[in-house]
């Protein structure tokens, strides 16, 4: 029996559909997901515009706006930064600290009163999520100066930058760094295409991304060879990922997948990592036979 | 013997052999080194009072030499000068200035040492910063390199009301005239380290001219 193409509009609608159900029967409040395929050029917009908290998702941008300071030559990435766990909130200056215990990481908090580089926080902020790394380098190089590197890059749009992390008074007031599914692919496709300053610069930011180490979303339930740089981001109300798929024999594809959960909330990675499987299965096997 | 002056200088007596440093005017300093250290500018403090910065200043060629000079029995020169990126960018290579006034603070953290009978540690940008260190605000004694941030004495972190105060009067009673911060986290207050300073002391060497 000869094989006959599904038209496009049509097997994205079952995409469409298969994520729907994927919504339905988590629980989550709320799905995004922005995709890009490298190969193919299709892409994906699943309720990609609406607002999240960006959870440690907001990384990313920090990431982009550090080696900004980079590119401008204002900082070295062997450039030496105190780490001091002192901030100051956005609401009114009060001064706060990234409890260790809701780090992941110890080195930086082991490093306290001592001084690290600056690639080593942007390592230590994507690949363990240091809540400790994340302050310290966006007391660096400041919020605004992030935002400006955004807007010159023109990724500034789905992406709201307003502070650090761990910032309570600053949460319980409402104030909170959000994005958009569209918002980090936008960054993430500039990254993965070499577009961000320059290829080396992308392919360093690309190296750091690769060695996430919080890997139950989107690699999880794809196959061994695929390597996946990515950021995860959680907070009591939401789960994301965002990162680009390498599979062998083809080029990447950009994925951000941002989920909103109630209190009793469960199953986000799994959920995170079955929309992933699905976009997966979309991608690598060709269109249903009749 | 003669001990004239005259046979003191051609002796090298008026030399400190483990001092080796050079004096500079800061005001003869290449054009992006006077923007950032301001030789003898005037700054206003929190009052609003004007201060006069320093002018004259040790020319420190490298950090294996801040590594070897001692500036008194218990502290390195390196231990006063460890700045991050937020210092001005010509400042954070060699040759580095450092105000003559820091061997005054130097004497007086030996002598606080002696009295809390162990290890005295500065934290990074807690000794001497210029005034373009974007952490330096309101005529910081820091920036006339006669203040400390002290994040560390011995097996004790600096980072409790307790330990803070404790060792606040051990350096009030030990230094007489010391100024030290109190405990707490609103500006001009400190909570995670000691800072103590000796004000705006300004130090020229008999030899400039």
């Amino acid at each position: 029996m000869p094989k006959t193409e599904t038209p496009p509009a049509a097997r994205e609608r079952a995409l469409r559909a298969q994520i729907e159900n994927i919504e339905s029967e988590s629980g989550a409040k709320a799905i995004a997901v922005a995709l890009h395929d490298a190969e193919t050029g299709f892409e994906l917009h699943y309720k990609a515009d609406r607002w999240f908290h960006a959870a440690s998702t907001i990384k990313v941008p920090i990431l982009l706006g550090a080696f900004a300071a980079i590119d401008r030559g204002e900082l070295l990435p062997h450039s030496r930064v105190h780490v001091r766990n002192r901030f100051l909130s956005v609401v009114e200056n009060v001064p706060f600290r990234v409890e260790s215990g809701r780090d992941a990481n110890s080195a930086v908090h082991n490093a306290i009163r001592k001084m690290m580089r600056v690639d080593e926080l942007a390592y230590h902020m994507i690949t363990t999520s240091s809540n400790l790394a994340t302050n310290l380098l966006l007391g660096v190089i400041g919020p605004d100066a992030v935002n400006r590197t955004l807007k010159e890059l023109d990724v500034d749009d789905g992406i709201d930058l307003k502070r650090g992390v761990e910032d309570e008074l600053a949460f319980e007031k409402g104030i909170n760094n959000m994005v958009t599914a569209d918002g980090l692919l936008r960054i993430l496709v500039l990254l993965s295409e070499g577009k961000a300053f320059s290829p080396a610069l992308s392919r360093r930011m690309m190296d750091i991304l690769h060695g996430q180490e919080f890997n139950q979303g989107i690699p999880a339930r794809l196959p061994k060879g695929a390597r996946v740089a990515h950021k995860t981001g959680e907070i009591s109300t939401v789960a994301h990922d965002a990162g680009v798929v390498y599979l062998p024999k083809r080029k990447p594809y950009v994925l951000v997948i941002l989920t909103e959960w109630g209190p009793e909330g469960t199953g986000r990675s799994r959920t995170i990592a079955a929309i992933s499987h699905t976009i997966y299965e979309f991608l690598t096997q060709g269109p249903p036979d009749e | 013997m003669s001990s004239s002056p005259e046979f003191a200088a051609n002796a090298g007596l008026n030399e400190s052999p483990n001092f080796p440093l050079r004096v500079v005017d800061g005001l003869t300093l290449p054009p992006e080194y006077r923007k950032a250290l301001k030789p003898g500018e005037e700054w206003k403090d929190s009052a609003g009072r004007l201060r006069q910065l320093p002018r004259y200043f040790y020319e420190i060629p490298s950090w294996d030499s801040a590594m070897k000079i001692e500036l008194a029995r218990n502290f390195l020169l390196w231990e006063f000068i460890q700045v991050d990126v937020r210092e001005a960018p010509p400042l954070r290579t060699f040759p580095r200035y450092v105000p003559c006034a820091i061997t005054l603070l130097a004497v007086c953290l030996d002598r606080f040492r002696e009295a809390v009978g162990t290890l005295v540690h500065i934290s990074a940008n807690g000794g001497y910063r210029s005034p373009s260190h974007r952490f330096s605000k309101n005529a910081t004694p820091h920036a006339w390199g006669t203040a400390a941030n002290i994040y560390r004495i011995g097996d004790t972190y600096l980072d409790t009301r307790s330990a803070i105060e404790r060792f606040s009067l051990i350096a009030r009673e030990t230094l007489p005239g010391i100024w030290t911060r109190p405990y707490g986290a609103p500006t001009g207050y400190a909570e995670d380290h000691l800072h103590l300073d000796l004000g705006y002391v300004l130090s020229v060497p008999r030899d400039v001219s």
